[in-house]
C-alpha cells in the first residue's frame, strides 16, 4: 500500500540503508513502507554490481595490497549498492562494528574483504550460521591468535572474545554471563581451526587471500563443560550453547537497537546499564528465540515496530562517518561507476575517525557522540559542504534542477524546505531553519527566469545546500 | 620459431612452449605493478606498462627491458598534467619510433619518444561527438594510421597519422559490427581489424574502413569461448591471441575463427624474483606452504596484453601476477 509519509521512507533508509534521493523516495512511496521493508532485507533478489567492470578499471582491487586500497573498495561497495542492495550494505558495516578486525595486525587486505563479503552473504541470515563462518574466517582467526590455540597449549583470546564481545557480553542485569572456566573450555573447543598460511608479503606475485584449515589431529576432542553443559564439544557445539543463551539475545538485540534505532550507551556499560527501550528489546529478543537466530526475522519486526517508526528516534542517532561519507556519495549520483578519485573521498572516513577494516581495537567503534570531536565536526562539515555545493554533481544537478522549474520566483522558505526536501527529507530544529531562511533573505529575491536570474539563483539553491549539510542535523541520522 | 626441447611445459594443444617470465612486484625499477600493455620498441626492447593504482602514482610507469629480462629503465608520472598519466591502457609504437599511449581517465593519447620524453597529444579535431570515452587499446596498421577503440562510446575509430578522422563503426549492442565496451583492438598483414568485443564476449573481424567480416566466440569457458575478452594480437603466420581475461587463459585462433590452442601460463621463478627471494627466504618458505602455490607461481591471473615477436615469442602481461610469460611457438 503505497504511503505519503516520506519523513518516515527516509528515516526508514537512513537506518536500513545509507539515506535515499528524493527520486528514491518517492519512488519507495509508491511501494509502500511494508513492502519496501521487504525489499530492503532481500537484497539477494536485487542486481549487485558488475564485477567485471571493478575488475576492468580498479585493477589493484582483486588482490588489494594496502589498507588504502581496502578502505576504497568499501566505500566504493557501499556506494555502488545503496541504491538496489542497501541494507546488504548496511548489515555489512553493522557486524564489522560488532566483529570488529583490524588490518593493523591483519595486514592482508583482500582477506579483511572477503570478511566482509562474508558479512554481506551471511549478515541477514541465522546469528548462527554467521558466527560458524566468523570461527572459520582467516581474517578473525589470525586476528585473534586461533591459529596459535593447539591441543596441548591453548590460547584463549578468540574463546574470551567470542564470549565477551562477540555474542553474550561481559554480563546481564548485573550478573556475569559467564566464568573464566567457561573461556577456557570454549577455546579447547575450537583448537585445530586455523589457517592455511600466514603469508602477507606481496612479493614477487601479489597477494593470495589465506584459507581456513581444520586441523584434526591438533584438536581437543576431550569432554568439556561449556555454560553448563557437557559433552565431546566441537566449535559448531559450542556455538550451539552460546546460541541458546538469553544473554546473546539481550547482546545482539541491544547491538541492532543501537545500530539502527538509536544510541545507546557503550558496549562495556551494557552489564550494570539498562536498555533505554526496554520493551523494544523484549521484543527483539522474543524474535530472535522465535525466529530460530534469524537476523533479518529481528529487523523485519524492528523496522515495522512503532518504537522504530516514533518521531522520538528519528535524528537521534550520530551518523558514523561511513554513513556521512557514504550518504553523501550516494545523494550526489557520484561513483555509481568506477572512475578515478574514489580514493580521495573513501580517506575521508579515516579523517573523520573510522578507518574502516583497521578499528582502534576488537572492542570496535565507540559510537554516538563519541564519534564527534572538534577535528572529525570540521572534517564532516567541510566534506558535505563541499560535495553539495558542486553543480556538477549528477544529484547536485537534479535538485538544482528541480528548484529552478519550480516557478520564477522562490520565496526564500521555500527554497530552504525545498532544499531540505529534495536533500532526502532532513528535519531542522525550527531555530535553525529560520537562520537559513534569515540568510536567504539577506541575499535578496530569488528569481529563476533569465539567465542571469537562474544564476544566482543557483548560487543561493547552493549556498543553502552547504549550509544544511553544515547544520546538526545533517549529521544525524 | 624456437625449436623444441623437452624440458618446458606444453600449451594445451602443445603447439606452444613455456619459454621464460620477466618481472615481479615492484612500485619502481626491476618489476611491475599490474602491467596492462606491451610495446616492442625500434631498439628491440621490450615496453611494459604499469597501471598501479592511485593510491601508489609512484607505481605508474612504462618500463623498459630486454626481451631476456635485463632491467634498462623506467619512464612516466602518475598525474593529469601534459606527459602524465593515470589510467594508462595502451602503448603502441608508429613507424617513426614514436610511442603512444592511451589513458582511460584523461581520454588522451600521449606521444612520447623512446628515452620517455613527452613530445605532444595525438589530438584528433572534432567536437564533443568525436570525445573519446575511456580508449582502452591502439594499434597502428602498416600506413601508421591509428586505431583506438573507443570503449564507453561503443567504437572503434580511425586517425591518420596527422589526427585527420578516417573512420569510425560501432555502437551499442549485440548485433554484427556493434560493441558492448570493446576492449583491445589488432591488425593482421592484409590490413583486416579484429576488436576484442568485450561484454558480448566475442571477437570481431572487420576490414580497414570496419565492414564487418566474421565473428567468433561466445560467453563460456570452454575451447573458443570467452569470459570477457581484453588484449589481441595477430602474428605473422595470421594465427589470432586473444586474452580470455577472466578464464585466465590466452587463446589462439586461425584468422577466420578456428581454434587452435590455448596458453594457460607455466611460469618459472623470473629472475628479479630469485634475487628478491634470495635475500628473504622466509617468504619463499611461506609461498612454499601455500596451498595455492601452483595458481599463484605459475598460472595467468587476469592476462591482459599480448604481442609475438619476429622469433615466434608470445609475450603476455599476467597483470595481477605482475609479470611478463614468455612463450614459444613450435615450428609445425
Amino acid at each position: 500500500m503505497a504511503t505519503t509519509d516520506k519523513a518516515l521512507m527516509a528515516h526508514l533508509l537512513r537506518r536500513a540503508g545509507f539515506g535515499a534521493t528524493f527520486g528514491e523516495l518517492e519512488h519507495y512511496c509508491r511501494q509502500g513502507y511494508a513492502a519496501t521493508v521487504e525489499y530492503l532485507l532481500h537484497p539477494e533478489e536485487q542486481p549487485g554490481i558488475d564485477e567485471d567492470f571493478i575488475e576492468r578499471y580498479y585493477i589493484d582491487w582483486k588482490e588489494s595490497r594496502n589498507i588504502e586500497g581496502a578502505l576504497t573498495e568499501t566505500v566504493f561497495r557501499f556506494n555502488a549498492n545503496a541504491a538496489s542492495r542497501p541494507l546488504q550494505e548496511k548489515i555489512a558495516l553493522f557486524w564489522h562494528g560488532v566483529f570488529a578486525t583490524g588490518l593493523a595486525k591483519v595486514l592482508h587486505e583482500k582477506t579483511m574483504l572477503n570478511q566482509m563479503d562474508a558479512f554481506r552473504s551471511y549478515g541477514l541470515g541465522s546469528f548462527r550460521d554467521l558466527l560458524v563462518q566468523l570461527a572459520r574466517d582467516p581474517a578473525m582467526i589470525f586476528w585473534l591468535d586461533n591459529n596459535f590455540n593447539h591441543r596441548d597449549s591453548i590460547n584463549e583470546n578468540w574463546g574470551r572474545e567470542l564470549l565477551e564481545l562477540f555474542t553474550m557480553g561481559v554480563g546481564m542485569d548485573g550478573q556475569p554471563n559467564y566464568t573464566e572456566e567457561d573461556v577456557q573450555e570454549v577455546a579447547r573447543a575450537f583448537t585445530g581451526w586455523t589457517i592455511d598460511d600466514d603469508n602477507t608479503a606481496s612479493i614477487p606475485y601479489g597477494k593470495v587471500p589465506w584459507r581456513f584449515r581444520y586441523r584434526p589431529e591438533d584438536h581437543d576432542d576431550g569432554a568439556k563443560t561449556v555454560l553448563g553443559e557437557t559433552g565431546n564439544f566441537d566449535g559448531e557445539d559450542v556455538i550451539d550453547i552460546i546460541c541458546k543463551q538469553p544473554s546473546t539475545a539481550r547482546f545482539i538485540s541491544r547491538h541492532l537497537y543501537n545500530f539502527f534505532v538509536a544510541d545507546d550507551v557503550q558496549v562495556p556499560a551494557w552489564q550494570d546499564t539498562p536498555a533505554a527501550d526496554p520493551e523494544a528489546i523484549r521484543l527483539l529478543e522474543e524474535e530472535y528465540f522465535r525466529s530460530n537466530y534469524d537476523i533479518r526475522s529481528m529487523l523485519r519486526a524492528l523496522f515495522n515496530s512503532d518504537f522504530f517508526k516514533s518521531e522520538d528516534v528519528r535524528f537521534a542517532r550520530v551518523k558514523s562517518p561511513a554513513e556521512v561519507v557514504v550518504g553523501t556519495l550516494h545523494l550526489l549520483g557520484d561513483f555509481k561507476f568506477p572512475k578515478v578519485g574514489i580514493f580521495d573521498a573513501a580517506l575521508e572516513c579515516r579523517y573523520m575517525n573510522q578507518d574502516l577494516l583497521n578499528p582502534p581495537s576488537v572492542e570496535g567503534w565507540h559510537t554516538g557522540r563519541e564519534w564527534i570531536d572538534s577535528g572529525s565536526m570540521v572534517e564532516r562539515i567541510n566534506f558535505v559542504a563541499d560535495q553539495v555545493g558542486n553543480p556538477d554533481q549528477p544529484g547536485i544537478r537534479a535538485i538544482l534542477d528541480t528548484l529552478l522549474e519550480s516557478g520564477p520566483t522562490i520565496s526564500p522558505d521555500a527554497l530552504v524546505d525545498g532544499c531540505l526536501e529534495l536533500l532526502g527529507c532532513v528535519r531542522l530544529e525550527p531555530e535553525n531553519r529560520q537562520q537559513l531562511v534569515a540568510q536567504i533573505v539577506r541575499g535578496g529575491e530569488v528569481r529563476t527566469d533569465g539567465p542571469g536570474h537562474r544564476r544566482a539563483a543557483e548560487e543561493a539553491i547552493l549556498r543553502a545546500l552547504k549550509m544544511i549539510g553544515s547544520t546538526r542535523e545533517y549529521q544525524f541520522a | 620459431m624456437t625449436t623444441p626441447t623437452q624440458e618446458m611445459p606444453r600449451s594445451t594443444a602443445g603447439l606452444y612452449r613455456y619459454h621464460d617470465v620477466i618481472g615481479l612486484l615492484s612500485a619502481g625499477g626491476p618489476g611491475f605493478s599490474g602491467p596492462v600493455s606491451l610495446a616492442l620498441g625500434p631498439d628491440g626492447l621490450l615496453y611494459v606498462a604499469s597501471r598501479a593504482n592511485p593510491n601508489q602514482p609512484e607505481a605508474v610507469r612504462v618500463t623498459r627491458c630486454t626481451r631476456d629480462g635485463d632491467y634498462v629503465d623506467q619512464f612516466g608520472h602518475w598525474g593529469e598534467e601534459p606527459g602524465q598519466f593515470t589510467w594508462v591502457t595502451a602503448i603502441a609504437f608508429n613507424r617513426l619510433g614514436e610511442l603512444f599511449l592511451s589513458d582511460e581517465h584523461t581520454n588522451r593519447i600521449s606521444v612520447f619518444d623512446t628515452q620517455g620524453r613527452f613530445l605532444r597529444y595525438f589530438d584528433p579535431p572534432g567536437g564533443a561527438e568525436f570525445q573519446l570515452n575511456r580508449p582502452s587499446d591502439i594499434a597502428f596498421d602498416m600506413q601508421d594510421n591509428l586505431y583506438v577503440v573507443d570503449s564507453l562510446n561503443h567504437r572503434v575509430r580511425v586517425y591518420d597519422q596527422h589526427g585527420q578522422s578516417l573512420a569510425g563503426w560501432g555502437g551499442y549492442g549485440g548485433g554484427e559490427g556493434q560493441f558492448s565496451f570493446p576492449w583491445g583492438v589488432a591488425l593482421d598483414a592484409g590490413g583486416n581489424v579484429f576488436v576484442t568485443d568485450w561484454r558480448n564476449d566475442r571477437v570481431q573481424k572487420f576490414t580497414a574502413d570496419g565492414k564487418f567480416l566474421l565473428s567468433f566466440g561466445s560467453p563460456g569457458e570452454g575451447p573458443g569461448q570467452f569470459n570477457r575478452p581484453t588484449g589481441i594480437t595477430v602474428d605473422a603466420d595470421g594465427d589470432v591471441y586473444v586474452c580470455d581475461w577472466m578464464n585466465d587463459r590466452v587463446q589462439v585462433f586461425d584468422s577466420r575463427g578456428g581454434y587452435k590452442d590455448s596458453l594457460i601460463g607455466h611460469s618459472g621463478v623470473s629472475r628479479w624474483a630469485r634475487t628478491f627471494l634470495d635475500a628473504n627466504p622466509d617468504i619463499e618458505e611461506k609461498l612454499e606452504l601455500a596451498t595455492q602455490n601452483i595458481e599463484l607461481k605459475q598460472r595467468f591471473y587476469r592476462p591482459r596484453s599480448v604481442l609475438v615477436d619476429e622469433d615466434g615469442l608470445v609475450y603476455v602481461a599476467d597483470c595481477y601476477r605482475h609479470r611478463v610469460q614468455i612463450y614459444a611457438k613450435l615450428a609445425a
